[in-house]
């Protein structure tokens, strides 16, 4: 082990979980420096928290070496346990015990003395505010509360390391923000303290980490501070909304057209507004309850984007096409409008009638809909926007709405997922194979 | 996996009491519990006490008092309830997300499961010192002067006695995954060993003798009757060796253990 600030270090770490042969982390390596806040981004199913298992322990690796604080995470464990203080992605305290007991246990199990241990759990419970409610069960407390309770656990034994697994999963903004206020308290000062955070918030790993690591797959995709992955993505992004309604079945061809421009580097239907339509109200079905609703959408909507995938899925998902027919219009009409003649020949039955009929207006006096709107990456945009809009504007199309702006790690991060999933487009089925599977085990 | 979990062996002695307060502790914090437990006490005991009162019932060829025979057996069945539901407590941890805090924690699997029977035998003797007491308050036993040190054994026995029973809650408790099971042990498991034991009704001797359970009856009996089916130290040795046997397979299943998030 090298003596030096790297307070863990991953080296080509891979997890194959034997039942269903399923590859979790696929060959990974990276270090965290003392003092660091380091952020481990991905969509659910990224392979993050069988990471973060493997780093505390629970689990042992199949390949590639680890090592947290000097020791070695299969044969010094320990010794690692005691150097990690963990918070798990969901609550794990004891809601039949207080919250003064719950840190009682959690400090014996770590071997403190009785007289230290007072002294300091009075100290983290100050730390988050809870010292006012050390003596309520804990099953009375909030979903923040809880959350701070098991900050402050995986405080008490002064661990040189914290992880922290989605930390801010299913609280409201609020607690979020006081939750993030006082991570970063933790990072601060003389007791700073190394932190590695898994999350699929952007914005959390934006605001918090030093470094972060974007995971999919089981793979890290790229890795560097919020900034320098937001100038990797070079250029700005154009957001275009269109006024026309009747005229969205024309885009797919103006998106061709402004792909030609020099300086276009991708062009995508419907972000921006359209895209929070995809599936307002989706919620797991019951067999599958740990599914997070904000991943199938991001899935969804990267399907969407495609109008190759999205055959790909309705011949062989025919969940899929059932989800189209029972779309909300709005929606079918975008889907319908990524089709022209040629594509169509290769949609499966039921559903090329129902885009025909989109397509002739059959519904269309029905409700009033959303704009249509597409998003341009390029790499100067103030040079091709005039180019953009007089593309437009010679197939006669109106635009309601332009807007021009930096990347934001959202970008950059729809950039890379993206990219990475396309590259693997001849063995797609595969891949969405491999992650029910991933999700199956998250169970 | 495995070798991954089977550590040093210590067991460290704080963690496993403060694991075993735990569980006292909540028994006596859900106070429906305690209320239940005395109240279903209550009711066997009159309901068999009174239906066994114009019987007469022999072990061996003493005649025993029906109402003592009752008694004993109903606190020795307490220890089947209480040992199997307790050692499923583990199921619950797992459930709402505790069991990861403790696998975590830099003490041995041995420890949590030390903690963990220590602290459901320990309710067991609790149980059954509230049975004891109650069947002792409504004159089911004779009194006497041997009854005190009678009462006094009767704690070790039961503690004895609850291990191999814990043992069978936490085999089941770490394997399974799911709620439904529960109806499922109760039926093939609790309650074969509960009927085909005699503690309820005497039974021929042919039918009990392939129930483990049986021999911890039967030492209650020989401890509070004073007379049992079989020599003491036969009850003994076959209570205390399905307790080790069953702690061990307890242990190894319980160190098989995973949890994954």
């Amino acid at each position: 082990m090298t003596e030096n600030n790297n307070l863990i270090e991953v080296k080509n770490l891979t997890k194959i979980y034997e039942e269903g042969n399923v590859l979790a982390v696929d060959d990974i390596s990276f270090n965290i420096k003392k003092g660091e806040i380091f952020a481990l981004l991905g969509p659910n199913g990224a392979g993050k928290t069988t990471t973060i298992s493997i780093l505390a322990t629970l689990l042992s690796s199949t390949k590639g070496e680890a090592f947290v604080n000097n020791y070695d995470v299969n044969k010094d464990s320990d010794k690692v346990r005691k150097s990690i203080g963990i918070v798990f992605q969901e609550p794990s305290l004891d809601g039949e015990m207080k919250g003064w007991e719950n840190l009682e246990l959690h400090a014996i199990l770590y071997g403190m003395p009785k007289k230290e241990r007072q002294v300091k759990i009075q100290e983290v419970l100050e730390l988050v505010d809870l010292d006012d409610r050390a003596n309520t069960f804990v099953k009375n407390y909030s979903g923040g509360m809880k959350r701070r309770l098991e900050i402050a656990r995986g405080l008490i034994h002064k661990p040189t390391v914290l992880f922290l697994d989605e930390p801010t999963l299913g609280l409201d903004p609020q607690t979020r923000r006081k939750i993030w206020d006082k991570i970063k308290e933790l990072n601060k000062g003389n007791s700073k303290i190394t932190i590695l955070i898994t999350t699929h918030y952007m914005e959390e790993a934006d605001e918090l980490a030093d470094r972060i690591c974007i995971m999919d797959h089981g793979k890290i995709i790229a890795m560097d501070t919020s900034e320098n992955l937001k100038r990797q993505l070079s250029g700005d992004v154009i957001d275009i909304q269109f006024e026309n309604v009747e005229e969205r079945f024309m885009i797919s061809g103006i998106i061709r057209k402004i792909k030609e421009i020099n300086g276009v580097k991708n062009v995508s239907f419907g972000t921006a507004e359209g895209e929070q339509e995809i599936m307002p109200n989706f919620q797991p079905p019951p067999g599958m309850p740990n599914i997070d609703p904000a991943m199938i959408q991001a899935r969804m909507r990267e399907i969407l984007s495609e109008p190759n995938k999205l055959i790909m899925a309705w011949k062989r998902m025919p969940m899929a096409a059932g989800m189209f027919l029972n779309a909300p219009l709005t929606m079918k009409k975008k889907i319908a409008n990524m089709f022209d003649d040629n594509l169509l020949e290769e949609v499966p039955g039921s559903i090329k009638e129902e885009i025909i009929r989109i397509k002739n207006g059959e519904f269309e006096e029905e409700e009033e809909e959303l704009e249509p709107s597409i998003s341009i990456s390029c790499e100067s945009g103030g040079k091709q926007l005039p180019l953009i809009i007089q593309k437009i504007n010679e197939n006669g199309l109106k635009i309601k709405t332009v807007n021009m702006h930096q990347p934001t790690l959202e970008d950059v991060f729809l950039h890379y997922v993206g990219t990475a999933i396309r590259e693997e487009s001849s063995n797609h089925s595969k891949d969405i194979r491999k992650m029910i599977q991933m999700r199956q085990l998250r169970k | 996996m495995s070798d991954l979990y089977i550590e040093k062996s210590k067991v460290n002695y704080n963690a496993m009491w403060i694991l075993a307060k735990r569980e006292l502790l909540s028994f006596w914090r859900n106070k429906s519990r305690v209320i239940s437990s005395i109240a279903q006490g209550i009711l066997f005991l009159f309901v068999f006490g009174a239906g066994f009162s114009q019987v007469e019932i022999f072990i061996g060829i003493t005649r025993v008092d029906s109402r003592a025979f009752s008694a004993s057996g109903i606190a020795a069945m307490v220890i089947l309830f209480t040992g199997i539901f307790g050692g499923m407590s583990i199921f619950r941890d797992k459930m709402f997300g505790f069991m990861k805090e403790l696998l975590v924690a830099p003490v041995s699997r041995r420890t949590l499961m030390l903690g963990r029977t220590v602290g459901v035998a320990l309710q067991t003797m609790l149980q059954v010192s509230i049975i004891i007491a109650l069947s002792v308050a409504f004159q089911f036993f004779g009194y006497d002067l041997s009854l005190i040190w009678r009462v006094m054994l009767i704690l070790p026995v039961a503690f004895l006695a609850s291990i191999g029973i814990v043992g069978i809650g936490l085999t089941i408790s770490t394997r399974l995954n799911d709620m439904q099971s529960f109806g499922l042990i109760q039926t093939f498991i609790v309650m074969p060993m509960m009927w085909l034991s005699g503690a309820l009704i005497p039974l021929p001797v042919q039918i009990t003798i392939f129930n483990p359970f049986t021999y911890s009856v039967d030492l209650f009996r020989f401890v509070m009757l004073g007379v049992s089916y079989f020599p003491f130290w036969i009850d003994i040795l076959v209570t205390a060796s399905f307790g080790a046997i069953l702690i061990l397979i307890g242990a190894r299943s319980f160190n098989k253990m995973e949890i994954s998030q």
